[in-house]
């Protein structure tokens, strides 16, 4: 009885706040209205605030130190040499030649021959071949070096990653006040769009491999310490108990109990942090990193959509590869059944075998110059570039007055309205409406937050910029939600949508968000909604997986129950399914925030301004660097603004 | 014998039998075993490598246009001849490129659009000046060719505000769109409005991509676009744009600029590492001497544009302007 009470008068909480939310929005509305234009912080596009000036005197002054300065001579610069030295290490074993040879120490055949070998004694012959096989197709791609220098870089960045982050993660996983200590630190890494990293970090390290990695580095070290210490925190306890009552030290507990437990997890981890770092390849070569990056950033500059997609299609086959190979070596272990030792003699000779097989192949790709260099005369990449870019011209031209049509429909409709409510209003106006809407949502803490924060962002001079990028990723978010709930719910219910859509969803992970971008600029122009296209294919697969996951898991009592008193589907998803996986939509909507955010910065690259247009402005003209620094701030305050009214949102609901 | 072979052992003893192979055959690389191989590539690679020696390493500094690849390609070539090692880099213009030659990784700009933009890292010693390359850039406003048919005197900038409604879309606020250059080019199109009380709203494009799509777009469909360009541009000869006319040029940095006059003509500067002119390397000196046309990147850049590699295009300039090259070699 009472949890019914208690319903009921959470539902009255519940209704009495939305129309609170209603009242307050026709409120902002109305006075928007009356005040439109007044004190809107607008600051033309060539000029600096006084803020910008100031750090922009900050930036001349670090540039002028890098030779003088004992911070970069006992520090960055090293820092930044030892960094150097080791990617180009590793580029010389697979990706470059080693000077005075024409190929590295290790050719194709050679890489081959050592992947095969590590994957298949991690785990089993179907995922060797499987690696193999998408190894090769990048070769066949044309993209062999350009691969190799992208596995180079990202093997460095999580070494160094896991050499920071396991101690970091296992540390925060024993003791309690590290990991408060660290927490700010890696929700913030969750938050910060990967384009806002790059020109604090060509201050101080330059640009080239070096900033590149270490850029990764920071991405990617965040995840391994998460991980890593919630793989020892979920621990179950009494083993951990047992141990110490038999009286082993903190050490070998640590050794022998928590660390063999957390084993699987860590693993995991390690998974993520690939994944993580090659998510990282393109952003980075915008500072230089070598590899496949490259060639999709250049086809972004001279608008050569093929030639882009052929290395996107290499990276997704790189990230499939080390996805599989990373997590077979989590699952080939799970068998209940002790293998025989026959089995066990059969193995050991496999995997002896492929050995061999590597060895001979290093020194084969050593002495031959066929083992050595990709064969000049497997290469697909023209055709498929070609292929491409025919395919992309006619489906742009045919479908441009469809295309366009639709994107006025969302700029006149929503997209111009909105812009005109938060860029347009007075400042004071949009920080008290934002403050009150997060005092609904998530109460007193984040609107006081938010209200701190904004107020910085006004203070950096850059609010009605900030504004703009506001109202694309609030648009681009709720036409992502619109989506990612509708398929979401489909495959959600049905197992061969799934099966069928879900690998598009995988692929659609990790192909880097510039790759599309320049087909979207076809379709759209040079627009804000191509930004906002661009941010909902990003974020529809990680959108749509969560709800489908809600919708899976909504009990099955409860669906067969409304099915019996003959709901109809419709009724079975909005009474039922949809409010039951209310907490997967709410998370789905705090991921696709900031996965829009992510994106939509970089929207700047194709017409959309905004702040994404002020980080790279700030990048290419000395004179504005202190423009594009601040605008850095301006995202990552507004990301923490976002997450934070939506996380409290979702977690008081 | 029983050795445990399970998956940490075998990878293990895979580094030692790797280690075992690389060291039996150190010094043994591909460029002595594959002297087998027929090919005769290699006997080309030793024979440079024996020239090599008179000349060094340089790393040129790879810019997005295809106008600057041209440079770029003709220069790695002539050096390759030389016996010289050239790099290309590709890398963002203007501070990150001035960085790197700080920081020793870049040593060559083959043309810098930006009149004076480097004088902070210039002042500092590591970049030099290296003077004019030939080419001469001109930067303007312009429309699709149809629009200078249809309306004539759309051409004078005094009457753009007559034709301010044609440009106006959802995306420029109830005024016309006035298309910007990319980040990191000269640009003075919010003075220009200003100082014509011009009717227009400044939209920040952030790629020659996203300008090349306008005008593609502008042409193809016969829409209205007002719009950034710049000569050299190989653009110019598969789309017919129109150049919009401001009172003659009276500044040449931007700050100077009142925006009642056009762009300037700007001659592309050439720029090098202290390195790179200090070595007093036969690539030095080329890229000391090296002078052309406009025309001349054109032709290339064109080649480019149709497909061909660009090391293939340059070379067919070089050899067709084989005294002009040697010229340069000092």
């Amino acid at each position: 009885m009472s949890t019914a009470v208690v319903n009921k008068a959470t539902k009255i909480i519940q209704i009495r706040r939305l129309y609170l939310f209603l009242f307050v929005v026709i409120a902002w509305v109305s006075l928007a209205t009356i005040f439109r234009g007044r004190a809107t912080l607008a600051l033309p596009v060539s000029e600096n605030s006084p803020f910008n000036d100031r750090v922009g005197a900050v930036a001349a002054a670090i540039r002028a130190g890098r030779f003088e300065n004992p911070a970069f001579i006992y520090f960055f610069n090293p820092l930044r040499e030892i960094i150097d030295s080791a990617v180009q290490l590793v580029r010389t074993l697979i990706a470059i030649p080693v000077s005075g040879s024409i190929i590295p120490v290790v050719g194709w055949f050679g890489v081959i021959g050592i992947v095969a070998f590590i994957v298949y004694a991690s785990s089993n012959f179907k995922f060797t071949f499987l690696a193999v096989a998408l190894l090769l197709g990048t070769g066949v791609l044309g993209m062999w070096t350009s691969t190799m220098d992208t596995i180079a870089m990202t093997l460095t960045a999580v070494i160094f990653s896991l050499g920071i982050g396991l101690p970091l993660g296992i540390w925060a996983g024993l003791s309690d006040r590290v990991l408060t200590f660290l927490r700010p630190f890696l929700d913030l890494a969750q938050i910060v769009p990967t384009l806002v990293y790059l020109a604090p970090l060509a201050l101080f390290f330059l640009i080239g491999a070096a900033s590149a990695t270490i850029a990764t580095m920071i991405y990617s070290i965040p995840i391994v310490i998460r991980i890593t210490a919630l793989g020892i925190r979920g621990l179950n306890n009494s083993p951990v108990e047992a141990s110490i009552s038999m009286g082993s030290t903190k050490r070998q507990t640590l050794a022998k109990v928590q660390l063999p437990m957390a084993k699987q997890t860590i693993i995991l981890g390690v998974n993520q942090t690939v994944m993580a770092a090659l998510s990282f390849v393109v952003i980075a070569a915008l500072i230089g990193a070598p590899g496949l990056g490259g060639p999709i950033i250049n086809a972004l500059t001279v608008r050569n959509v093929g030639d882009g997609f052929v290395a996107g299609l290499a990276v997704v086959l790189v990230a499939i590869m080390l996805d599989r190979s990373t997590s077979a070596a989590v699952k080939t272990k799970k068998s209940f059944v002790p293998p025989s030792a026959d089995e066990i003699k059969r193995r050991r000779l496999n995997v002896a075998a492929m050995g061999g097989f590597a060895v001979l192949s290093i020194y084969l790709s050593r002495n031959f110059l066929w083992a050595a260099v990709w064969p000049e005369n497997i290469n697909t990449s023209k055709i498929v570039s070609n292929a491409t870019n025919t395919f992309v011209d006619y489906a742009t031209t045919t479908l441009y007055f469809l295309t366009i049509g639709f994107r006025e429909l969302i700029t006149i409709a929503i997209l111009n309205p909105l812009e005109t409510l938060l860029a347009q209003s007075p400042w004071f106006l949009t920080v008290a409406a934002i403050a009150i809407i997060a005092l609904i949502i998530g109460g007193r803490g984040v609107a006081i937050l938010s209200v701190i924060l904004l107020l910085a962002i006004v203070y950096t001079g850059l609010w009605r910029d900030t504004m703009l990028t506001l109202t694309q990723v609030i648009v681009a978010t709720l036409l992502t939600m619109i989506i990612g709930i509708t398929v979401g719910v489909w495959i959600g219910r049905s197992q061969k949508a799934d099966t069928a859509i879900r690998p598009f969803l995988d692929a659609g992970q990790t192909l880097p968000a510039f790759v599309y971008l320049i087909p979207m600029l076809g379709l759209f122009g040079p627009t804000r909604f191509t930004a906002i296209a661009t941010g909902i294919v990003y974020s529809i697969p990680v959108v749509t997986k969560l709800v489908a996951d809600g919708i899976k898991n909504v009990p099955k009592s409860m669906v067969e129950a409304a099915i019996a008193n003959g709901s109809t589907s419709w009724q079975v998803i909005t009474k039922v399914q949809l409010p039951a996986s209310k907490r997967s939509l709410l998370l789905a909507a705090n991921q696709g925030l900031i996965f829009v955010l992510a994106v939509v910065v970089i929207g700047g690259f194709v017409g959309a301004g905004g702040l994404g247009y002020l980080v790279l402005l700030g990048s290419s003209k000395p004179e504005m660097q202190g423009k594009g620094l601040s605008a850095g701030l301006a995202i990552l305050l507004l990301g923490i603004v976002i997450d934070r009214i939506a996380q409290t949102g979702a977690r008081r609901k | 014998m029983k050795i445990k072979l399970n998956s940490r052992n075998a990878i293990a003893s895979l580094f030692i039998a790797l280690g075992l192979v690389l060291s039996a055959c150190s010094g043994a690389g591909v460029d002595e075993g594959a002297s087998t191989d027929t090919s005769g590539s290699t006997t080309e690679e030793t024979a440079t490598e024996a020239v090599a020696a008179e000349c060094g390493e340089w790393n040129i500094a790879m810019h997005a246009w295809v106008g600057y690849t041209a440079g770029a390609q003709v220069l790695t070539n002539v050096g390759e001849e030389l016996g010289c090692t050239i790099n290309q880099v590709k890398l963002d213009e203007a501070g990150v490129t001035y960085d790197a030659i700080e920081a020793g990784s870049i040593d060559v700009i083959v043309e810098d659009w930006g009149g004076g933009r480097w004088q902070e890292w210039a002042d500092r010693g590591q970049l030099v000046e290296v003077g004019e390359n030939g080419n001469v850039g001109l930067i303007g406003m312009f429309v699709p060719a149809w629009m200078a048919e249809e309306y004539p005197d759309i051409t004078d900038a005094a009457n753009l505000n007559k034709y301010a409604e044609l440009f106006e879309t959802s995306e420029s606020g109830g005024k016309g769109a006035w298309y910007e250059g990319p980040p990191g080019y000269t640009t003075i199109g919010e003075k220009m409005i200003a100082a014509g009380d011009l009717n227009f709203q400044v939209i920040s494009t952030g790629s020659e991509a996203a300008l090349v799509e306008l005008f593609t777009q502008a042409v193809e469909n016969k829409t209205a676009a007002l719009g950034y360009f710049y000569e050299p541009h190989n653009l110019f000869g598969a789309l017919d744009l129109v150049r919009i006319n401001w009172p003659e040029n009276d500044w040449s940095a931007p700050e100077e600029a009142d925006g009642s006059t056009d762009y300037p003509k700007s001659p592309l500067i050439k720029i090098a590492s202290k390195n790179l002119i200090d070595s007093g390397d036969p690539f030095a000196t080329v890229f000391q001497n090296w002078t052309w046309t406009n025309a001349d990147q054109n032709q290339i850049a064109a080649d480019i544009e149709a497909g061909t590699d660009p090391a293939v295009a340059a070379q067919k300039w070089i050899d067709a302007n084989r005294a002009t090259v040697d010229g340069w070699l000092g």
